[in-house]
């Protein structure tokens, strides 16, 4: 038995070694799955395909075809570090992308700097990563802390609001988005003042502790990092009593995406200016209609998510800077992303190779009611990207 | 904190125990009676949710039909499961129950998956409680006031079902001793499969009631499932009235303690718990269980 067994992977061994040659690049992509993450890990893996499938139908990379190679990161750092150990030494992956909440990106990113293998942080936001944890071989194509704070900060400027609430939850993420916000004030919104801070935890769905301080507060500006559920709780909970007819909210986190506004519909609230990276409706370069309509046919939705695109972008840069390299050494991938430029739906972007960071764009506008749509959209929307 | 915010805050923290103990009382009902340690109970919870959805959002129907039918859907599951699976681990240690249990929790969580996708859903206010009401020196949310009431109600209907009924004495029987019972010829089986049954429509009941208020998205059965636990735990394992002071104790430490020490916000419920469990182990209400 054992002896059979023995010859088999013999076998098996001398057959592997003759493929080599057409031997696929094996791309490692994690993303939650599961729990309370997947209503982004979903979408962005589904935009992660799509790229794909896009690649390998106009012939790999290399001439070589992409292999992409999925798991669950359950938006838990210790899973996603474990997990990606796994991705390294057991499926020999030649990179890696993904990782959702700030938290996972970080511990993704430690297990790139002790295995040395290049990683493409897609979603997570937490400036450390490309600062005070830079590493030769971590990068971003999401936006980061940093720039979301500033242009928060700037629309606090822009509308004027002189008594400030501040939320964040009190996690990575949240930590850092409010050090954003704070550091940009005084610069962007020299007259504002933030006179109340509170920090919900992560997966909160009960805010009735939060809401009375801030209405008490008689502020006229919130400023939030509540994304998705979060947001979505506190306007449940918060409408009825009228809370936004007097305040305006300013957040970062996503929330004027479609998928949110898609699902509120008429119980959107008034009064909310934030942030998205793609909306299906807008198109600022030709590449985003392509883009947008093989997607909505992969998902079987015109209304397709914004996390799709995250995704596609990051197997868009891994690829790239493979071309470049020519070559699956990480080192040499490393130096390839380095001042790497992609197209992407949303235009050029470049990777900066001081700081490894991406120009990456958001869009930002307040949400708006239009005659004959039953959600909210925003108008107008106005892309912020910052310089390269 | 002026008047009316205490009493602001006392009233939001009522009407979070409440919502709570409706999905508490049917964990401890399905505990107290059939000792089973139900960790799928706060996937019912969740699945009560995405029916009231389903029910409400996607057909249509009335808000009270939405609850409802959250209640039947959950009890129809809840029958599928008892009756094909869990029966056969009454006599099994507690270890291969709650490894059962859980496997629960995998599966439905897969099955939500499959039926209502990844993305997070919203179900509205009934249109006769959206507003707010002034309560005295406060303006609350007319859906509280609501839930404020039918937690008691609640309560009371199961009191008098257990307390009052022929139905509810067999039942306490069956927590004393199931063969004395099934001696006297009573169909103890059938006194198991309605407790669960009714034990878990009450999760779906609570998940209904829970889903105008909050985000309904994938992961919402994973805390809820401790925060039963902690409710239970304080109240004394089996005990209703218990579970009702263990609510009310959650509700108030959660309310209070967020606004007056933010940075313990995730540890206090646990705190309570342990010092309940360090002071009486049995429970507030529960007694010491006597050795078998």
């Amino acid at each position: 038995m054992t002896k059979r067994l023995l010859m088999l992977i013999a076998g098996a061994a001398v057959l592997a070694g003759a493929a080599v040659a057409q031997e696929p690049i094996r791309l490692g992509a994690m993303y939650p799955l599961t729990g309370g993450g997947a209503i982004y890990g979903v979408p962005a893996m589904a935009g992660h395909q799509l790229a794909i499938e896009e690649i390998n139908k106009r012939g790999g990379v290399m001439g070589r075809k992409l292999e992409s190679i999925e798991r669950d990161d359950k938006m838990n750092p210790s899973t996603a570090s474990a997990t990606m150990k796994e991705l390294i030494t057991k499926d020999n992956v030649h990179l890696v992308v993904g990782g959702l909440s700030s938290a996972v990106g970080l511990g993704m990113s430690e297990v790139s700097k002790q295995e040395k293998i290049v990683y493409i942080s897609t979603i997570a936001k937490t400036i450390q990563m490309t600062t005070s944890k830079l590493h030769p071989h971590v990068f971003r194509t999401a936006s980061n802390t940093d720039l979301e704070g500033d242009t928060m900060a700037m629309l606090v400027g822009k509308y004027h609001l002189k008594k400030l609430c501040h939320l964040q939850l009190d996690y990575a993420y949240g930590q850092d988005l409010e050090i954003g916000v704070v550091k940009a004030l005084p610069i962007r919104a020299p007259d504002a003042k933030i006179v109340l801070t509170l920090k919900p935890k992560l997966g909160a769905t009960d805010f009735n502790a939060f809401i009375p301080q801030v209405m008490a507060a008689g502020c006229d500006g919130v400023v939030s990092g509540l994304w998705g559920p979060h947001f979505v709780s506190w306007v449940k909970q918060a409408s009825p009593l009228g809370f936004f007819d007097k305040i305006k909210w300013i957040s970062g986190g996503e929330i004027a995406a479609h998928e949110i506004a898609g699902e509120l519909k008429g119980e959107y609230p008034d009064n909310v200016i934030s942030n998205t990276y793609e909306l299906w409706y807008h198109s600022i370069d030709p590449l985003h209609k392509t883009f947008q309509e093989a997607l909505a046919k992969k998902l079987g939705t015109n209304e397709t998510p914004q996390w799709a695109m995250l995704g596609y972008n990051g197997v868009m840069f891994a690829a790239a800077a493979i071309e470049k390299a020519k070559s699956l050494d990480s080192d040499k991938i490393a130096a390839a992303l380095e001042g790497l430029t992609v197209n992407t739906p949303v235009g050029k972007l470049t990777i900066d190779p001081k700081t490894h960071q991406a120009n990456t764009g958001q869009f930002w506008g307040p949400m708006v009611k239009k005659p004959g749509k039953d959600y909210r959209v925003m108008e107008p929307v106005e892309f912020i990207q910052p310089k390269s | 904190m002026t008047l009316p915010v205490f009493l602001t805050n006392v009233f939001y923290g009522l009407a979070l125990a409440m919502n709570m103990f409706v999905i508490a009382s049917g964990l401890n009902l399905i505990f107290g009676v059939l000792r089973v340690i139900n960790f799928a109970h706060g996937m019912f919870y969740m699945f009560g949710a995405y029916f009231m959805f389903t029910v409400t959002k996607s057909w249509g129907a009335p808000f009270i039909v939405g609850v409802l039918a959250a209640g039947a859907g959950l009890a129809a599951i809840a029958l599928v499961i008892e009756r094909f699976l869990l029966r056969r681990l009454y006599g099994k240690e507690h270890l291969m129950q709650l490894l059962f249990t859980f496997a629960i929790v995998l599966l439905m969580s897969d099955a939500a998956k499959m039926i209502w996708g990844t993305d997070q859903y919203s179900v509205g206010y009934p249109p006769s409680l959206r507003g707010a009401v002034q309560l005295g020196p406060t303006i609350v949310p007319q859906y509280l006031v609501f839930l404020c009431a039918a937690g008691p109600m609640i309560a009371v209907a199961m009191w008098l079902a257990v307390d009052r009924t022929r139905w509810g004495r067999i039942v306490r029987a069956a927590t004393q001793d199931r063969e004395m019972l099934a001696a006297l010829g009573v169909n103890v089986p059938m006194v198991y499969a309605m407790v669960f049954t009714i034990g878990s429509a009450l999760a779906g009941i609570g998940g209904a009631l829970a889903a105008p208020r909050i985000a309904l998205a994938p992961g919402m059965d994973a805390t809820i499932i401790n925060e039963c636990f902690i409710i239970v735990i304080i109240g004394g394992l089996g005990h209703l009235w218990g579970s009702f002071l263990g609510a009310l104790a959650f509700g108030f430490v959660v309310q209070f303690g967020t606004i007056l020490v933010p940075n313990w916000q995730d540890v206090l419920p646990y705190l309570l718990m342990l010092s309940v469990l360090l002071i009486r182990p049995w429970g507030l209400l529960g007694r010491p269980e006597l050795s078998r």
